[in-house]
């Protein structure tokens, strides 16, 4: 793979028969420019170092190093060998037309010959490659096609043929290869003579360059176009990491290890550019610390030191102490610490972000067979291999698993990182099992039962094997194709908005038609049995999200944060919650109740009165202290609303079981803080005159003195709150 | 000010982005944790147990000490409290209770505080406690009442308050109606401000019973089925330390998005993190002279006008095929968009179609939420018991957050397990493994190699068979973590010297040697030959030696002129080496500064270019 490079010529027929189609269809022209088009964009977005060239024929002009005597006529070098741009797209779209000549189709092919061997002259290319893409509608001179095949094979350029029909092998499909399949677009009236000669001409070069699947070379525009739609997934060279598999001090066995599977990234990120000249080098941006103060005093970079944090601590560490006092190892190893059974390392502890795998040293068939003699051990003892895995000395080293792989063509270990106690989070979750409420019933089994069944995405094809419907691993990834598109779109139309999703992409993430079908019935029956029912939340705490909503232009990503330092008013976020009085703070409960208006007045009052009760049967100053509060609030709040009633019948009660429930001390409270009943002046429908509002404080005092002993706490309240 | 401070963006911001979406802060609720300790001081803490068994007193504050230290490394922004009550002296913020000792009040675990409970360890603790707390009047009431000031005291918002109580005394009251009252109502205060109490009983001489006094008490458990209160009291540090440790944690759904089996059947689930490679804390950066923590700012500005620049002035844009192709910020968003966020039935699959090598990030896990779809768990139930009993996975397309491309994820049925001691050790629910697209595949090139005889697999089935250990996943700490913190703990404490780290992930090469004995030569004999050594190279490709050293004069390096045209014509010049390009500039007399490939490229263009 090292240095893969290949080099290709598109060479496109754009004489006047390729612009006659049937009603109704696409002319070929049209099909074999999109052909080019989606081949050159994908190379263009895969930014490979192949190069390219594009040779037009039956064009008007001519223009070739070939043009002599009247020969190799109305061929244009369009553009020589070179990595494709966005300029060969444009050029594409808007300098390809068809136009009313007709050239040869081998003399195009000699022209691209030619054009391959003079360019690729001190170049190393793995590859050469012509395609061609034609209608074979012009009479070919089949003299020199010996001479042809004899000069691809020397040179080793391969080549593939794109038409406006398919080819079939006629010996195989046992059909009338002239007519090829019956109905396929592109067929029009069938093959003219001139078509049928050159398709017999066509499978005489491609069988003689390949005698085993020289015909599968040659495609038909739309399969091309169905194929070349998908933008290129992303290669990237796997890099060789050579070690030794050690067990124990001496047991070393050379290894080499691959990436086989990895989350891929794009290779390319975003830049931040200037919206007017949209220049890169106009933006800047800059870092400055500041201290935490009022003025956000800024300080220079060189004034800081770093630190980290031990808990609440903070601990200055230079990068140097660091260096010195951090963890050291000895570098790249691949150590066995033990072995243990498969099935004690589940599938879902798996850690890190990739699997390797890995193979016997390079070239050295006796660590081969070391290796195969573990892999082999391992996979009859159903056992895998617990290693110290360390890329290198700088890399922090793993724990992880090494599973014996044994496939039809090849062995190896895979190894995959596992946890560390610290990244472990033990949660515990209620049972599922145990509980009736949850516990479904036999027909909702059976229901959950027959859609399992018709949605099994296996299936068996002709030979009774089972057929996999839906690979994930075969899918591109769609942020990748997505990406592509909106970028090529942005490309060739700058100044529209970006396009719709592509079908095919929406149709490959979606359940198979199939299963999509067979399923609605037992689907319907599912959602029969299972009662499901959106719960209303009350008032659900807004995130800034969902009150910006999709205007603030951050992604949703971002507003996971907390913003946990923020100050916090217990006040305003319980609001919204309160929905009893609680024994927390009752006070406030209660205000916020009447404030909400949601319950009606003596139903709050009722509640805040049975919390006061509990309070007061603690007789514990700290109670006594809270009780007080909440009587201010119930008389405040019956104030404001003109309701003295409850509050004075409340209050009268109090007084007369005082003496009964031992609660002196707590009255005597109630005197100081001078909260007596509410008189006719501050409430009109009030029955209590102003000085009996004062006496009837005045009046417990001096009884007080008379009180007899104070009775064991009753517990029974039930006749002061009967009164309200 | 405000707007001056929108232009900014803080890079710590995003950085703690990252690890939350990680870690996966609740989506709505947001705030820290808190933890109290409330240990029974008593006399009969204090008894030994049989055959020198730590005393439960001593059990406790290891427990209390490991759930510190490991704070300070997961999540150093927990609050946490350690209280002791049915002491002789008092000691609180507010001074007004008796008998109740406030250790630590609830704050950020540090340094000192893992020392100072270090210090009620042992035999010293014990005198330690003794002499500074001793034991003396019990009243829970008023020990729960502080603890509920604690909280009170606290600006913060706490999104999760956890008290347990560590006791083995089953009537701490002996009778007292008046103070079981009193501990029963401010029990019920606390549980009423969303505080939930756990009992950690520990193990006295006549049985712990749970059901006079503390089911009042505590917190009932989450799924009503008494499960909790069927625990038999800890009488091991293990048991105990597991215990706790599986309280401790607050399960935080990273998201909670609908399962969508199919249209308008939508099973509510959140979606948590169980596995989260733990990192070495980021370094935060410091004022010089002060020590105190600076923010950093950064903000974009434009290079000419030096003016800050608004978001609105700001595009992105990315280079392909010679072409700079620019875009609006929130087009590059809008890109990312699919559909809304949830989790949508493809289908079911057998579990042995799910390829142990399909893995690109540790696995996360789901649980009903019956709070949000009524139905949801039974539902959830039911696929989950047919899924395990038919041995098949659901596959599902996943969209975690709002604006995140789609994944596929496998849903692996896992069923509840629990251990001897009732402790749960694996919940019910599905196990979300996240799947690799076709880009995500790298294509290999497997070696042909020769396979092992039955002979030499036999022999190397002995090795392994020697070298068996039972796996735990929590059995290996990450010795770079522990070294930082060890380090970290040196220097906050001022210790000469950091404690030793024992590197648990290392072969025990001694021991495993020992094991094996003979075995090793056997297996060598059989597959390496006499003369071949395996710890060697294998013969070097280049023998540097034999070229005679780097005396010999370059070869003089040229490409002729129309060469060279085409390749700037093609934009291909940067294929050829930095001497070829050098020698090009000479030879068309084109005078370069610069020495770099690229310099050197723009020279030529410009020359021949025109």
């Amino acid at each position: 793979m090292a240095g893969a490079k290949s080099a290709s010529v598109l060479c496109m027929d754009v004489g006047f028969s390729m612009s006659n189609s049937a009603p109704g269809e696409e002319p070929p022209f049209e099909l074999a420019k999109k052909v080019i088009q989606k081949f050159v964009q994908r190379q263009v977005f895969a930014e490979t170092k192949d190069e390219l060239a594009l040779v037009l024929f039956g064009t008007d002009s001519t223009k070739n190093s070939l043009d002599q005597d009247g020969q190799y006529q109305n061929i244009t070098v369009h553009r020589n060998l070179m990595i494709p741009d966005f300029e060969l797209l444009e050029e594409i779209e808007h300098q390809v037309h068809p136009e009313s000549h007709q050239a040869d189709w081998l003399d195009a092919l000699v022209v691209c010959m030619d054009l391959l061997q003079t360019e690729t002259k001190g170049k190393k290319c793995d590859r050469l490659n012509i395609s061609l893409l034609t209608d074979l509608n012009t009479r070919a001179s089949s003299e020199q096609i010996d001479v042809i095949i004899e000069n691809l094979k020397q040179a080793g350029i391969t080549l593939q043929f794109f038409l406006p029909f398919p080819v079939e092998d006629d010996e195989e499909s046992g059909r009338d290869a002239d007519r090829g399949s019956p109905g396929h677009p592109g067929m029009g009236k069938g093959l003219s003579e001139e078509q049928k000669s050159s398709v017999d001409i066509v499978k005489h070069i491609m069988l003689n360059l390949d005698e085993e699947n020289g015909l599968d070379e040659i495609y038909s525009f739309r399969n091309a176009i169905e194929q070349l739609c998908m933008f290129k997934r992303i290669e990237r060279r796997p890099m060789a990491w050579p070690c030794q598999l050690t067990i124990g001090s001496c047991l070393p066995i050379r290894i080499v290890g691959y990436k086989a599977v990895t989350e891929e990234k794009l290779k390319k990120s975003w830049t931040t550019v200037d919206a007017q000249s949209n220049k890169k080098d106009d933006v800047k941006r800059e870092t400055v610390y500041c201290l935490d103060d009022d003025n956000e005093t800024e300080v220079e970079k060189d004034d800081t030191i770093q630190g980290f944090r031990y808990g609440s601590d903070i601990v200055p560490f230079s990068k140097v102490d660091q260096e010195q006092m951090k963890y050291k190892h000895d570098g790249k190893c691949f150590a066995v610490l033990g072995f243990a059974k498969q099935h004690t390392v589940r599938r879902h502890q798996f850690m890190g972000t990739q699997v390797i795998k890995v193979f016997s040293g390079k070239d050295d068939e006796h660590a081969g067979v070391a290796l195969s003699a573990l892999i082999r051990a391992l996979d009859e003892l159903n056992m895998v291999a617990i290693v110290r895995y360390a890329y290198d000395r700088r890399s922090n080293p793993q724990v992880g698993a090494a599973f014996p792989c044994i496939k039809k063509d090849h062995e190896c270990l895979i190894y995959v990182q596992l946890p560390f106690m610290e990244d472990l989070r033990q949660f515990t979750f209620p049972s599922l099992e145990n509980n009736k409420k949850f516990t479904p019933s036999d027909t909702q089994l059976s229901a959950v039962d027959s859609l399992i069944d018709s949605m099994m995405l296996l299936e068996e094809d002709d030979n009774g094997d089972q057929k996999d419907m839906f690979k994930v691993h075969h899918i591109p990834n769609p942020a990748f194709q997505r990406h592509f598109q909106c970028l090529h779109h942005r490309a060739v139309s700058p100044s529209t908005p970006l396009p719709p999703m592509e079908p095919w992409l929406k149709a490959a993430l979606e359940c198979p038609d199939v299963i999509a079908e067979r399923c609605q019935g037992p689907l319907e029956e599912v959602k029969r049995k299972f009662p499901l029912t959106e719960v209303e939340k009350k008032k659900k705490l807004k995130t800034s999200a969902q009150i910006f909503g999709k205007d603030s232009g951050e992604p949703d990503a971002k507003m996971a944060k907390g913003d946990e330092e923020e100050d916090y008013n217990l006040a305003d976020i319980a609001e919204g919650s309160v929905t009893s009085v609680g024994s927390v703070d009752p006070a406030r409960d209660f205000r916020t109740l009447i404030k909400k208006k949601s319950l009606p007045f003596g139903e709050v009052c009722q509640q805040l009165t049975r919390r006061l009760e509990q309070l007061l049967s603690n007789k514990n100053t700290a109670y006594f202290m809270k009780s007080i509060t909440c009587i201010q609030a119930f008389r405040e709040q019956s104030v404001k609303l003109g309701d003295a009633n409850l509050y004075n019948g409340y209050l009268q009660s109090l007084k007369t079981s005082i003496p009964n429930r031992g609660l002196e001390v707590f009255w005597d409270l109630l005197v100081q803080d001078a909260v007596t009943l509410i008189s006719k002046d501050e409430v009109k429908g009030s029955t209590v005159s102003k000085t009996d509002a004062d006496q009837f404080l005045v009046t417990e005092e001096k009884k007080k003195e008379a009180a007899a002993p104070p009775a064991e706490d009753t517990g029974d309240v039930d006749d002061l709150l009967d009164m309200m | 000010m405000a707007e001056w401070n929108a232009y900014y963006r803080n890079e710590d911001d995003e950085e703690e982005q990252e690890e939350g979406e990680q870690s996966g802060g609740d989506y709505k609720i947001t705030g820290r944790d808190s933890l109290v300790f409330l240990v029974d001081a008593s006399k009969e803490m204090f008894i030994k147990g049989e055959d020198g068994q730590p005393s439960n007193f001593d059990m406790t504050m290891q427990v209390v000490r490991s759930v510190y230290a490991s704070k300070i490394i997961s999540s150093h922004r927990d609050l946490m409290a350690l209280v002791f009550y049915g002491t002789e002296q008092s000691k609180d913020p507010s001074k007004s209770f008796k008998h109740v000792y406030v250790y630590h009040d609830l704050d950020e675990p540090g340094a000192k505080r893992v020392q100072e409970v270090d210090a009620l360890r042992g035999g010293k603790g014990a005198q330690l406690a003794a002499e500074t707390m001793g034991s003396g009047e019990t009243s829970l009431g008023d020990a729960l009442w502080c603890c509920a000031n604690l909280y009170s005291d606290i600006k913060l918002r706490l999104s999760h308050k956890r008290l347990m109580i560590f006791t083995c005394r089953d009537k701490p009251h002996e009778g007292d109606s008046v103070k079981d009252r009193q501990a029963r109502t401010k029990s019920g205060d606390l549980k009423e401000t969303g505080v939930i109490i756990d009992l950690m009983h520990l193990m006295k001489p006549d049985g712990f019973d749970v059901a006079p006094f503390f089911r009042d008490i505590i917190s009932p458990p989450e799924d009503e089925s008494e499960l909790g209160l069927q625990l038999e009291p800890c009488d091991k540090l293990e048991d105990l330390q597991k215990r706790v440790r599986a309280k401790e944690q607050k399960k935080r759904a990273q998201a909670r998005l609908h399962l969508c089996l199919g249209e308008g059947i939508n099973v509510a689930v959140g979606i948590y993190a169980t596995a989260v490679t733990a990192r070495k804390p980021a370094p935060i950066r410091l004022y010089r002279e002060t020590n105190e923590p600076v923010r950093s700012k950064t903000r974009t500005f434009h290079t000419q006008t030096g003016s800050l620049l608004l978001p609105s002035e700001i595009k992105k844009s990315q280079v392909y095929g010679k072409k700079q192709i620019v875009m609006e910020k929130d087009e590059v968003d809008a890109i990312k968009k699919f559909e809304d966020p949830g989790m949508f039935l493809i289908g079911f699959k057998p579990m042995e179609r799910l390829k142990r090598h399909h893995h690109i990030r540790p696995a996360a896990f789901i649980y009903p939420e019956e709070d949000e779809v009524k139905g949801s768990a039974c539902l959830f139930s039911a696929l989950l018991t047919k899924c395990h009993e038919r041995n098949v996975f659901a596959l599902c397309r996943c969209v975690s957050r709002r604006n995140y491309p789609p994944r596929f994820v496998a849903l692996v049925p896992q069923k509840e397990e629990v251990d001897e001691g009732k402790v749960q050790i694996s919940p019910s629910g599905f196990h979300v493994i996240y799947l690799p697209y076709a880009d995500d595949m790298r294509t290999l090139d497997p070696p042909q190699c020769p396979t092992a005889s039955q002979r030499q697999v036999d022999k190397m089935k002995e090795i392994v068979s020697k070298l068996r250990f039972k796996y735990r996943s929590d059995a290996f700490e990450n010795p770079v973590i522990q070294q930082q913190y060890r380090n970290l703990e040196a220097l906050a404490l001022d210790m000469m010297a950091p404690e030793d780290t024992e590197d648990l992930i290392m072969p025990k090469v001694d021991q495993m040697d020992q094991r094996l004995g003979p075995l090793v030569q056997e297996f060598k004999d059989l597959v390496y030959p006499a003369d071949y050594n395996p710890e060697g190279k294998p013969a070097a490709k280049r023998k540097t030696a034999d070229t005679g050293g780097g005396a010999e004069k370059k070869p003089k390096v040229e490409v002729p002129e129309d060469e060279l045209r085409a390749h700037v014509q093609n934009g291909t010049l940067g294929k050829l080496t930095v001497p070829v390009l050098k020698e090009a500039c000479k030879k068309f007399g084109v005078h370069t500064t610069g020495t770099k490939k690229q310099e050197l490229i723009d020279a030529l263009v410009d020359q021949l270019g025109q």
